[in-house]
């Protein structure tokens, strides 16, 4: 096929953008001299292509002059390579013998050269033709190119390209004079009419566009296409920003939008017709076939609670939740502030607060079982870890109650996967909105030895980090609560309570051996003085003992 | 751009000069006049580019329906630029015969490293007795 000549594509580019920039002496010389090289290049081919006209404008005129004022020497050797470029085709690799020769012929002729900045298009005119004649043998070209090997001397061409090898050089010096006349706009006109063109009809383009678009339709895009809408954002609000500090006037960027087409109605993917057997073989694009039902519907069997069965009915019941989860912080994302929404998003919370503290299949387990259950997965965890910090008041409060209330089962049921901790932050949090007789309520399950065993709950927490540092955070709540209400300390039943479960902790705390006291995630500064406050001298040299090996540990 | 933005599509890239790498190995270079929503392409005066080496030979083809699946990637050719390669045009004998020469010398490596590991007792799957993912 027609492969267009860099003739050719030098007389249809004719683009100069360099030819109207000053030339400041601070150029380097290699620009200066590109220059003319470009212009010598576009009269070049102009010459071959024969047309008479003589299109140098004069600004050009000026500019070669110019040029060539300025750097007169260096204007010379290149003239002539460029021109023979243009005009032997595409002989480029030899740096023969017969190309010295030249060279030193060429030096000889430079001179005369010298006060001749242009060479005019019109082949006829001016001296400076008739030097290239002797010139055509095709070596030159590439020994000229290179000029800095044969005459360092006349040439103060950059140094970082006089040290390159002549082949590199001159490749370098063809990419920067056919390099920017290329650059945009080069949307040219077709060398020769494309006589196939538009064989695809503008209907026939439109039509592909469209069935793209109704593919890329969806109903929820922050979800489906997510990472185009966060780029979109984002470049909105720089614009946004930029226009706001007037650094650009304001100008959109498209977006990609997406016709809305009416989906189908839903289908039915089970058909089931009476008197026929199983189903029927109803195929859409969506399901070619559906084989198996494999959605449960219906009630679960009672006699099927066995403990897998169960374990699945928790592991579905995290996954129900956590979707609604995920919409809730959406619609968080998404729209803060409107007051309908807040409504309809509290009562969302609230459902899921009530799917989380359901209960299991059998209705005949404890109130808190359900909760507990999901507690027991990690995944379950993580949810309530997510779901605390938007959970109102009461509603966190009553969830913490109930951690506290059955840690140990929780410590005991989690030395798997140590995913309790994922919990303290939120928790943490949800501490320090407690009122007082709440605390006391989440303490004293702790401390409160349970039927049936002598152990109190306590040594098992402390034992473990989350429960550890639960504790802490409590009493450090505490401590706080009751220092800065002083109400609090006259003698009440809650005032002997919060005494009496401080001074059992520390003294459990001081029972246990050291090595089997659990680090804390987080060690509060005023636990040393409550149990100061509380305890004797000795206990209290015994607490410190504990307690800061273990804040040394986290500090160190 | 200007229909889509934020997307690629083949829509502009239509009636110009495009190489196009297919799955098997082949290299096509022709004007790219139409498209559909597959990516299929009709290309055309299109000629199959045999590289071996610092050769290359062109074969020339006709119209090529490429179905949409088997293009692995494709690329506009920047007629100016198109010439400016320091590779070297040959005939189409003389490179299908490099070709036919780089398979032969490949087969045999291939037919050495089997054997070795053969003698050890291991085996590797071969690419072409295997599905492509």
């Amino acid at each position: 096929m027609a492969t267009p000549s860099r003739k050719d594509s030098h007389g249809a580019g004719v683009y100069l953008p360099e030819a109207n920039n000053a030339l400041s002496p601070e150029e380097t010389a290699l620009e200066q001299v590109c220059q003319p090289e470009k212009i010598k290049c576009l009269q070049g081919s102009r010459l071959d292509q024969g047309s008479g006209k003589s299109h140098v404008p004069s600004a050009l005129e000026e500019e070669l002059v110019s040029a060539s004022q300025l750097e007169e020497e260096e204007l010379d050797p290149d003239l002539a390579p460029d021109v023979e470029e243009e005009e032997a085709e595409e002989e480029e690799n030899d740096l023969g013998d017969p190309a010295v020769q030249s060279a030193v012929h060429n030096s000889q002729t430079l001179d005369h050269l010298a006060p001749l900045p242009f060479r005019p298009s019109l082949p006829s005119a001016g001296s400076a033709a008739h030097h290239f004649g002797p010139q055509l043998p095709a070596p030159d070209p590439s020994l000229l190119c290179s000029p800095p090997t044969s005459w360092p001397l006349r040439l103060s061409l950059p140094s970082h390209l006089t040290q390159l090898h002549p082949q590199h050089q001159r490749i370098l010096k063809q990419q920067q004079q056919q390099g920017r006349p290329r650059s945009p706009p080069a949307k040219k006109w077709p060398q020769q009419p494309d006589s196939y063109a538009n064989l695809m009809t503008q209907k026939e383009k439109d039509w592909v566009v469209r069935v793209q678009m109704v593919q890329l339709q969806s109903e929820n895009p922050r979800l489906d296409d997510y990472y185009y809408q966060e780029y979109y954002q984002k470049l909105e609000k720089k614009q946004a920003d930029e226009e706001l500090l007037g650094q650009r006037s304001r100008f959109e960027s498209l977006k990609l939008v997406t016709p809305y087409i009416q989906k189908a109605e839903a289908y039915e993917s089970v058909v089931r017709i009476e008197g026929s057997l199983g189903q029927v073989a109803v195929s859409t694009c969506f399901t070619p076939r559906r084989a198996i039902d494999a959605v449960p519907h219906g009630t679960q069997e009672q006699e099927t609670a066995a403990a897998s069965s169960q374990r699945l009915w928790v592991l579905y019941r995290i996954e129900k939740m956590f979707l609604q989860l995920l919409e809730i912080e959406d619609g968080q994302q998404d729209a803060p502030a409107q007051p309908r929404d807040s409504e309809q998003r509290s009562s969302r919370v609230e459902k899921l607060f009530q799917a989380l503290k359901a209960q299991g299949q059998n209705n005949l387990e404890a109130a808190d079982d359900g909760f507990l259950q999901a507690l027991s997965v990690g995944k379950g965890k993580a949810l309530v870890a997510r779901l605390l910090p938007i959970l109102p008041r009461d509603r966190a409060v009553s969830l913490l109650l109930a951690i506290t209330r059955h840690l140990p089962f929780l410590v005991k049921r989690d030395v798997a996967d140590q995913a309790l901790q994922m919990l303290f932050q939120p928790l943490s949090k949800c501490i320090r909105h407690l009122t007082f007789h709440e605390l006391l309520q989440g303490l004293q399950g702790l401390i409160r030895l349970p039927p049936g065993s002598s152990e109190r709950p306590i040594t098992m927490v402390l034992q473990n980090q989350f429960g550890i540092s639960l504790l802490y955070a409590l009493l450090s709540h505490g401590e706080q609560l009751v220092s800065l209400n002083s109400s609090l300390k006259e003698p009440s039943s809650d005032h002997s309570a919060w005494t009496d479960m401080v001074v059992l902790t520390a003294w459990e705390i001081a029972q246990m051996p050291t090595a089997s006291l659990a680090e804390p995630l987080a060690f509060p500064s005023n636990l040393l003085p409550l149990f100061c406050h509380h305890v004797d001298k000795q206990l209290v040299q015994k607490l410190e003992a504990r307690m800061e090996y273990v804040t040394v540990e986290i500090r160190s | 751009m200007n229909y889509m933005p934020g997307t690629a599509s083949l829509i502009e890239d239509i009636d110009k000069k495009h190489l196009v790498l297919l799955r098997d190995g082949r290299t096509l270079i022709g004007f790219l006049r139409s498209i559909d929503q597959f990516a299929n392409l009709v290309l055309h005066q299109t000629v199959e580019r045999i590289h071996v080496g610092k050769k290359y030979g062109d074969i020339p083809r006709g119209i090529f329906v490429v179905r949409g699946e088997n293009v692995v990637l494709l690329g506009e050719i920047d007629l100016e630029k198109e010439s400016d390669t320091p590779l070297q045009q040959v005939s189409i004998e003389e490179i299908l015969e490099e070709q036919r020469v780089e398979q032969q010398t490949k087969l045999e490596a291939e037919k050495l490293k089997v054997q070795a590991l053969k003698d050890r007792g291991l085996s590797i799957p071969r690419a072409d007795t295997l599905e492509e993912y």
